[in-house]
């Protein structure tokens, strides 16, 4: 592992701020399974850090521990220094950790709008006695964050879909809305699990712009999973390459593309 | 002002989150508003007017069970038993023997006792996900009959127990209504009672379901995981609807028993449940409109087939008739029928014909 020096670590303005996620040691087990085993690395603010690997690899794995859904069994995980292992995942999400998954996590009986308003779940307050009532903050509340949700639609040019209910809508739609739906809830840490799998090469190309235009108009960190190496290359600052569950190189795409057990373990997946 | 074509057209965010926005909404809204202020006064039969009734109380019910098992996933067999609490939570509260509370009180009183044994029951029952809920739940029912005809203190047990209640408001006795030099049967005036408890307790589930805490319910109903992952915790969601649900199913439960000023712990048993979700199976799961649609056609049902179980064929009545089957058979019988014939062919119940029939005008003279 002592070849695994990030490119930039040279670049001292960089290597001097503190990262907004640092992940290490992280060992997680399911039964006989080990989906990770010992994994390590960090995610600056404002960076697309990307991780890759075959299918298998533990990349959702991953995600998994960042938003709490499981727990590894070893290491550790802090988001600007807070332990996120000792937090539920409603709390991760409203300490600013939001996130797509490989396959949907739509609500697929609520429109566009209903959809992306639960996005903003976190920022908002009403509760049960006072939407019933329909009283001043419930209103207000709502016409609030109506207006942010329908930024994001611009931002994601979701117009045509708003009243539709999010189970109708074509697929690619359904990944762009689900993109929408986390940055609705303006995270600090963005994770985007697979955004273009299953999508022919145009839609992959619309979710790559889009990609890019949340990257250049949000302020916050992404990761991106992917299991193709294409897109990948053209989107991220650095990328990490895993395989059964153990980080093989981190460093720039060109880097990490020219790296020789990369190679190795796509072929031997492939 | 520009026109507004069809009404449809909205141009501020307040004007889209406007529940009677529309014109046809004011329309549909007024025509509610008279057939409510109206319907008594030309029905005058006894019988159709408790046929009414009893859809009133079963609507507040049914949009109880839909709170929790419409808009919130989660299958509950254990409606009859908090029915149950609230029937005897008002002859408790509303007697005058007892703590004689007056009407907006011991209605109050027997939601607010629904709901507080449901939100401490919630956290266990809701532990369990799909069939396990209803099954714990069944258990609910049965553990409640139970309890209800041997608490002979409080419910009378098997004899059952008188019901009761002030049903003054305002000066106004909904048992004897005098207005405009006119008198009110028993009947009109609990129409009057038990639906205006209708429209204000859909309201008030409408305002729910639209605004943050029913999306956070829906979500969880849809996709719990990722619920979880946008930040909605799964059982405050849970629990919060199972005790609106439980305090709805009290409200109705307190109506139930003032209505008929008797209760016996039988009418709480799981048949009752079951009529409950064949209500909203009927009407509608998931929407407000469905569970009012489903308990008109179904909260009367009951009383409408022991009215006419003479002229039905092959129906016993009383002991010495050779029918084959009973009236509490056909019920059972006609309740599992429409459980079955909604999920095989309209799943999302008349509430769906209707909005599907609502389309078509909408759009009408163009019917493409
Ligand atoms: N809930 C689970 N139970 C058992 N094994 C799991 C579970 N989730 C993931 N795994 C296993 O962990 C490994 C990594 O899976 P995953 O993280 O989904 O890989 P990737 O996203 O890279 O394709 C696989 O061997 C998978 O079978
Ligand atoms: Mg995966």
């Amino acid at each position: 592992m002592t070849e695994t020096v990030s490119p930039d670590a040279t670049d001292a303005p960089a290597a001097e701020q503190k990262a907004l996620l640092e992940v290490s040691g992280v060992v997680l087990r399911f039964g006989g399974v080990t989906a990770l085993d010992g994994v390590d690395f960090d995610v600056r603010r404002g960076e697309l850090f990307a991780v890759i690997g075959p299918n298998g690899a533990g990349k959702t794995s991953i995600f998994n521990c960042l938003n709490g859904v499981y727990t590894p069994q070893e290491g550790s995980i802090t988001l600007d220094g807070t332990d996120l292992l000792k937090k539920a995942p409603a709390q991760i999400a409203g300490l600013g950790v939001a996130r797509t998954f490989q396959n949907l996590g739509l609500f697929e009986n609520l429109t566009v709008v209903d959809n992306l308003m639960l996005g903003r779940h976190t920022k908002m307050r009403t509760g049960f006695l006072a939407g019933m009532a329909w009283w001043g903050r419930a209103k207000r509340e709502e016409i609030e964050h109506r207006e942010a949700v329908e930024r994001v639609i611009e931002l994601l040019e979701l117009e045509p879909y708003r009243g539709q209910p999010a189970g109708k809508l074509p697929y690619g739609v359904q990944k762009r809305l689900e993109l929408g739906r986390a940055i609705a809830m303006e995270p600090k840490l963005l994770l985007l699990d697979e955004p273009v799998a299953g999508m022919h090469l145009e839609e992959s190309q619309d979710m790559a712009r889009y990609i890019l235009d949340v990257r250049d108009r949000l302020d916050l960190a992404m990761i991106l999973v992917e299991h193709q190496m294409a897109l990948v290359m053209d989107l991220a600052d650095r990328v990490m390459a895993m395989d059964f569950g153990v980080p093989i190189t981190v460093g720039t795409p060109e880097h990490v593309q020219n790296d020789q057990r990369v190679i190795d373990a796509y072929l031997g997946a492939g | 002002m520009r026109a507004r074509t069809h009404g449809l057209m909205t141009r501020k965010y307040s004007d889209d989150l406007r529940l009677f926005g529309s014109t046809n909404a004011k329309l549909g809204l007024l025509a509610i508003l008279l057939l409510y202020a109206f319907v008594p006064v030309f029905v005058q039969s006894a019988f159709w007017l408790s046929v009414l009734d009893y859809a009133g109380i079963a609507a507040v019910g049914a949009l109880g069970l839909n709170l929790l098992t419409g808009y919130t996933g989660q299958v509950s067999l254990g409606h009859a038993f908090f029915i149950g609490i609230g029937a005897y939570a008002a002859a408790k509260l509303g007697g005058p023997d007892d703590v004689g509370l007056p009407l907006p009180l011991w209605l109050l009183g027997a939601t607010l006792m629904g709901a507080f044994v449901g939100a401490l029951i919630g956290p266990f029952a809701l532990r369990l996900r799909g069939n396990y809920l209803a099954i714990v739940t069944l258990g609910l029912v049965f553990l409640g009959e139970h309890v209800f005809r041997n608490a002979k203190e409080i419910t009378g047990g098997n004899s059952g127990t008188s019901v009761q209640t002030a049903s003054t408001l305002l000066g106004a006795d909904f048992k004897d209504l005098q207005f405009l030099g006119q008198n009110f049967s028993f009947n009109q005036g609990y129409f009057w009672l038990i639906w205006g408890i209708v429209g204000i307790a859909a309201l008030l589930c409408k305002n729910l379901v639209r605004t943050r805490p029913g999306r956070a319910m829906q979500a969880v109903r849809d996709r719990d995981v990722a619920a979880e992952v946008i930040g909605v915790q799964l059982g405050r969601y849970k629990v919060g609807a199972f005790a609106m649900s439980s305090g709805l199913a009290a409200l109705a439960g307190a109506l139930l028993g003032s209505y008929q000023q008797f209760v016996t712990p039988e009418q709480f048993n799981l048949f009752l449940s079951i009529q409950y979700i064949a209500i909203i199976i009927v009407g509608g799961v998931g929407t407000i409109f469905g569970s009012i649609l489903g308990a008109l056609v179904l909260g009367g049902l009951p009383g409408l087939i022991d009215q006419y179980s003479a002229s039905i064929p092959g129906v016993t009545t009383g002991s010495g008739d050779s029918g084959f089957i009973s009236v509490f058979s056909l019920n059972q019988a006609i309740f599992g029928l429409l459980i079955v014939l909604f999920l095989v062919f309209e799943p999302r119940g008349l509430a769906a014909l209707w909005l599907r029939v609502k389309a078509y005008f909408k759009a009408w003279p163009f019917s493409y």
